[in-house]
């Protein structure tokens, strides 16, 4: 199938034949969005601000039970992911992010949980045709209307969305809706390149990232980072809502005679993050921890799986309740060479 | 006929007075109900507010704190903060919509067997008008 | 806020021998952004502001900065700590010192009497902030936004934060360098915030809680951002025993909330930091707001107030409210 239009006239329909599976798109709760499961009679809508917790979420949860346990038996429990599961209203920029992170989930060992979720999960992609403040994803190889990652991309053109399939999955979510599109034609692929290339000129942050991960290695003493970290909580708001970060820990948890064990988010830049039983702490300061941030982003993951594991979203930069700026600390270390 | 709900209640006795007034209660075979937990503590100026939390989130209907009557603590002054500390609690839990009949403190001696009985019983009374917990009990959650 | 009066005794402060460092307001990268100063040398002072748009508490510093081993034969840095201090931050350091927490030789405060800061939130939500660096001023019932060579008069209520509203110490309770004068204390309004949640059926309100608490990341940057939770092994951290789970979840979650309340209970100063940096937007204020109004009506304490007082917490007094208690 080619590209195709979606009247948004027909958009009811269309959210219609998705009901029967279970959809999380972009919801708002106070002034802020986050993905989930649109509440009872509530329609699907694609009106929305980039979402606070980034779509990793779905496929990364923020705890998941790897297996269950219980007292005096020798069988474990293991859950397996099972629900097809479509994401409506994907940022590019998330959707580059959740390839990023497949690659650690399939380095020494495939991680059943991550790829289990990942194969069953639709990634439907919107293009950001207002970019935030902070967006940079061109920096990064992205664009506002990047298709890496996703399964499907649309593109609002006012009075309809265009939509282009970019695989398997994506092909078979425009099938079962072929009834409701039309052939997008020249004229729309037209429109649509316009309309990202509107978008793409609105964006105003930039980062050069040119030589970073090289540079990275000797700034490891450099004073950047004392300066840098100095104003830090050590909080995990830059870490949590990072679409890349990937970091977990893992726990056992007991209920009565029951127990279980899952794995939860956990950030760098926390204390307890290196703490060694001992009480050693190799990372004893926010610098180690900062400084730890940025070279996990912009020089390890770089050299292991050889691409940058940042896509630019501006989570960092938004949230940070101390404006601690990433593209601010980026010029230092280029300028720091 | 339909059964009657019967509470879990998680009970933080102090060593030195409640817990030995239950033990009277006991001895002196003052019937009450049997739908306690009892947890000994030291003081009752021990319990942590965490303590509390716990045994909601692991299925208590009701938390009981007992401790010396004001004066009489076998530390000098451990249930005066307890009942500062956990006043505060009462407030608290109270706010976040946990029903107040699920939270009591008491002040029980080593002699008071029968105000024990009476403590225990509008304790029980209380959950089981409050019902079945179920707020943010883990079970309830993610288990 | 005269400014170049403040960097000018910024600068003399950061030049004195017994000082260590300065902690200022800077701009910050953009838009409405400001961003803690960290002055070591008086010619940055010149960085330094002070405007509407301060909301952050640099107290919270004077004990996240981290104290590591010394090594073998150097002798500890004595010198103080200049801190600048709005009304609010300056009851946390009080209380940090009636806590013991800090002593007082190791600070040195310049007080800034504070006409009230802005809700940045709420600012860039009604002018919404572009990436070129703003400037906000005091000016009467109005603050003046100036961006990109433009000037906007915004009506000071309608984006003034909300502890600012009910602000009853504008001005330092502690300081060694005032600068500027005092400011009168508003009338503060009715805490309505608190009162709405106070007003729902116990039901209802278990519900609202559920809503925000089930949002919680356990980011924990409320904990660290509050100038008062400096515990060095908070109970939150603790494996052994485990306290708090580490799932996230509505149950763990409510737990964890209960306990930063409960901490908080009799020390939290009402600077709102906890709230502002939340990124879900949780109302953590209304529980704190809650618990402190409790603590002075029924036991008539006020934390970071009295240089002399006892922690609430770690006292009691023989005549304590026990109405409650069977
Ligand atoms: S590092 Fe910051 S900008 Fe980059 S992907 Fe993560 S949150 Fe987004
Ligand atoms: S969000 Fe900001 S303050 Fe929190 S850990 Fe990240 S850089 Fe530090
Ligand atoms: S609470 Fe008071 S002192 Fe603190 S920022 Fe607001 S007006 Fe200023
Ligand atoms: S800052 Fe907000 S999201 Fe983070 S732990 Fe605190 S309440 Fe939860
Ligand atoms: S609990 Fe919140 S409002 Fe209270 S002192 Fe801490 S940061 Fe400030």
């Amino acid at each position: 199938m080619s590209a195709m239009l979606l009247n948004k006239q027909k958009w009811t329909e269309f959210t219609g034949i998705l009901s029967g599976k279970k959809v999380l798109a972009p919801v708002a709760c106070g002034d802020r969005f986050r993905y989930a499961v649109p509440a009872e009679g509530k329609a699907f809508s694609l009106d929305f601000d980039r979402p606070l917790v980034p779509p990793k979420s779905a496929v990364f949860p923020q705890t998941e039970t790897l297996y269950r346990f219980q007292l005096g038996k020798t069988e474990l429990a293991a859950p397996q992911p099972g629900e097809e599961l479509i994401l409506l209203g994907v940022r590019p920029c998330d959707a580059r992010a959740i390839k990023l992170v497949e690659k650690l989930f399939r380095w020494d060992v495939d991680d059943p949980y991550y790829l289990r979720r990942r194969e069953l999960t639709t990634v439907v992609g919107l293009a950001c045709l207002e970019p935030g403040l902070n967006c940079f994803c061109p920096s990064l190889g992205g664009g506002p209307a990047s298709t890496e990652g996703l399964d499907l991309l649309m593109v609002d053109l006012g009075d309809s969305y265009y939509l282009e399939p970019l695989t398997d999955k994506g092909r078979s979510l425009m099938d079962l809706a072929s009834g409701l599109l039309e052939e997008a034609g020249e004229e729309g692929l037209q429109k649509k390149e316009e309309a990202v290339r509107r978008a793409e000129e609105k964006i105003r942050r930039t980062v050069d990232t040119d030589g970073v991960p090289e540079i990275l290695p000797d700034l490891w003493e450099h004073p950047l980072w004392q300066k840098t970290a100095a104003g830090c909580l050590g909080c995990g708001t830059c870490t949590y809502l990072c679409p890349t970060c990937h970091c977990f820990d893992i726990q056992d948890e007991i209920e009565g005679f029951e127990a279980r064990r899952c794995r939860m988010w956990d950030s760098c830049m926390f204390e307890e993050y290196t703490l060694h039983t001992s009480g050693h702490n190799p990372r004893p300061t926010r610098r180690e921890r900062t400084r730890n941030r940025i070279n996990h982003k912009y020089s390890y993951f770089v050299r292991k799986f050889n691409v940058i594991a940042c896509v630019g979203c501006g989570r960092c930069v938004n949230y940070c309740p101390v404006n601690i700026d990433l593209i601010e600390t980026l010029r230092e270390v280029k300028e720091a060479q | 006929m339909s059964q009657q709900f019967e509470p879990n209640i998680v009970a933080f006795l102090c060593n030195w007075c409640s817990y030995a007034g239950a033990d009277l209660a006991g001895t002196s075979r003052v019937r009450y109900p049997a739908n306690l937990q009892a947890i000994r503590v030291m003081c009752s100026g021990r319990v942590n507010p965490l303590y509390v939390m716990n045994a909601l989130q692991q299925g208590a209907d009701g938390v009981l704190i007992s401790g010396c009557h004001p004066g009489d603590c076998h530390y000098m002054e451990g249930n005066f903060h307890a009942r500062r500390r956990l006043g505060m609690l009462k407030e608290l839990l109270e706010f976040v919509g946990v029903d107040p009949r699920r939270f009591h403190m008491s002040w029980v001696s080593a002699s008071e067997g029968h105000k024990w009985k009476e403590v225990v019983e509008k304790t029980v009374e209380d959950a089981r008008a409050a019902g079945p917990f179920e707020g943010f009990r883990r079970r309830r959650i993610d288990w | 806020m005269d400014l170049d009066k403040l960097r000018k005794t910024a600068a003399e402060v950061v030049s004195r021998d017994d000082v260590k460092y300065l902690i200022g307001w800077r701009p910050g990268s953009y838009g409405y952004r400001v961003a803690p100063g960290f002055v070591e040398e008086a010619s940055a002072a010149e960085t330094l502001i002070f405007s509407p748009l301060c909301t952050i508490n640099l107290a919270t510093y004077l004990t996240l900065t981290e104290k590591l081993p010394l090594p073998r034969g150097s002798a500890p840095d004595q010198r103080k700590v200049a801190l600048m201090v709005k009304g609010c931050d300056s009851r946390a350091v009080l209380q940090l010192l009636v806590e013991k927490g800090i002593r007082r030789d190791q600070v040195l405060l310049i007080g800034c009497p504070c006409p009230g800061v802005v809700d940045t939130a709420l600012l860039s939500l009604k002018y919404p902030e572009t990436e070129s660096p703003a400037d906000l001023k005091w000016n009467g019932d109005h603050f003046l936004l100036r961006q990109d060579g433009q000037e906007t008069a915004i009506p000071r209520l309608s984006v003034l934060a909300e502890k600012c509203r009910l602000c009853r110490y504008p001005n330092p309770v502690i300081s060694d360098i005032t600068l500027g004068e005092p400011v009168e204390a508003q009338l503060t309004a009715e805490d309505s915030a608190v009162a709405e949640v106070e007003a729902m059926e116990l039901g209802a309100r278990a519900a609202y809680w559920e809503e925000w608490f089930s949002r919680c990341l356990r980011c924990y940057a409320c904990r660290n951002s509050c100038p008062l939770c400096y515990c060095r092994d908070c109970v939150l951290d603790r494996l052994n025993p485990t306290w708090v789970n580490r799932a996230v979840n509505f149950s763990e979650n409510t737990a964890f909330h209960v306990a930063r309340a409960f901490h908080l209970v009799g020390r939290c100063i009402e600077c709102g930091e906890c709230e502002r940096v939340c990124p879900a937007n949780i109302p953590l204020g209304r529980l704190n707001r809650k618990l402190a109004r409790e603590v002075r009506e029924q036991y008539g304490h006020e934390p970071g107030i009295d240089p002399d007082g006892k922690p609430f917490q770690a006292g009691f007094k023989p005549d304590d409210p026990e109405e409650f208690i069977l």
